[in-house]
């Protein structure tokens, strides 16, 4: 959470500066022990790696997949439905300087065997990719109304 | 007490998280790289649209909110859920090293890129030796 580069904590970073009164003698340990729970917490964070959030969302006639997939540019993004299972896979390519670095996400999820697969349509935005899935007809709730002699 | 208080700076330090009326926040994911001439700071905001965003330079503080576009309609119901709806909140400190008037960002597709220029005395200067 810092800008600062981490410097190795030596006697003088402990030690109190005689003249600064307004520095505490624990300020260095107080830094390092901050430094330290920051470093820890950062290490919970799951949302990096190649395994990125993923919603699932239903209503009436369709299941919505929802990815964040943020900084990928639309023609890098390949979704496919093969046997009941949807594949997102993207590459985020970075351009640094004149070298491009690229990262490669991919994800199977387990959609619902009522869907169309021939009929999925994705949209990208704000870097969240939306997948629409439409039910079968069949799937879809049917009322019926039987008329009462 | 005041002695107390004097050994353990902590119980004097302002609060360190943002108030509570803020309501749940997340932090989201970056990167900071250095350069001589600047910090390269980015931001991964999946789900922000340009104007919920907000950055904030403040005395040794860059302070960057997100609230996210997109609201769940409300015939969709959510069978399985990995991300979250709160806004996402990011606190970072500086040793006023960083030129705040000469910040720049830009926000495509949910990333938030944003050069932050090294102030003009902190710069590495090359002396010429006569």
């Amino acid at each position: 959470m810092r800008l600062v580069r981490y410097v190795y904590p030596d006697n003088r970073s402990f030690a109190p500066v005689s003249g600064g009164l307004n520095r505490s003698p624990w300020s260095g340990l107080e830094t390092e022990i901050d430094r330290l729970f920051e470093s820890a917490l950062g290490s919970l964070d799951t949302t990096r790696g190649s395994r990125f959030p993923v919603d699932l969302y239903e209503d009436k006639d369709h299941t919505y997949v929802r990815a964040e997939l943020p900084g990928v540019n639309r023609n890098d993004i390949n979704v496919e439905v093969v046997d009941g299972f949807l594949t997102i896979t993207a590459t985020r390519k970075q351009k640094e300087g004149d070298q491009e670095q690229s990262f490669s996400f991919r994800r199977s999820i387990n959609v619902p065997d009522q869907v169309q697969s021939d009929k999925v349509g994705a949209a990208y935005e704000n870097g969240v990719l939306t997948v629409t899935l439409p039910k079968r007809e069949e799937a879809k709730p049917k009322k019926i109304t039987v008329a009462v002699k | 007490m005041s002695l107390f208080n004097t050994l353990i700076p902590s119980l004097n330090r302002a609060e360190a998280r943002p108030s509570a009326d803020a309501g749940p926040t997340v932090k989201p994911a970056y990167e900071i790289k250095e350069t001589g001439e600047a910090f390269a700071l980015t931001v991964y905001l999946p789900g922000v649209a340009k104007d919920g965003l907000e950055l904030t330079a403040e005395g040794n503080e860059l302070r960057i909110n997100g609230r996210r576009a997109w609201r769940q309609p409300s015939d969709w119901t959510a069978v399985y859920r990995e991300s979250d709806d709160v806004p996402y909140a990011l606190v970072l400190t500086h040793d006023n090293t960083v030129d705040a008037d000469k910040i720049a960002a830009e926000l495509t597709d949910g990333v938030l890129r944003a050069t932050l220029p090294k102030a003009e005395a902190l710069k590495p200067r090359k002396i010429a030796v006569s």
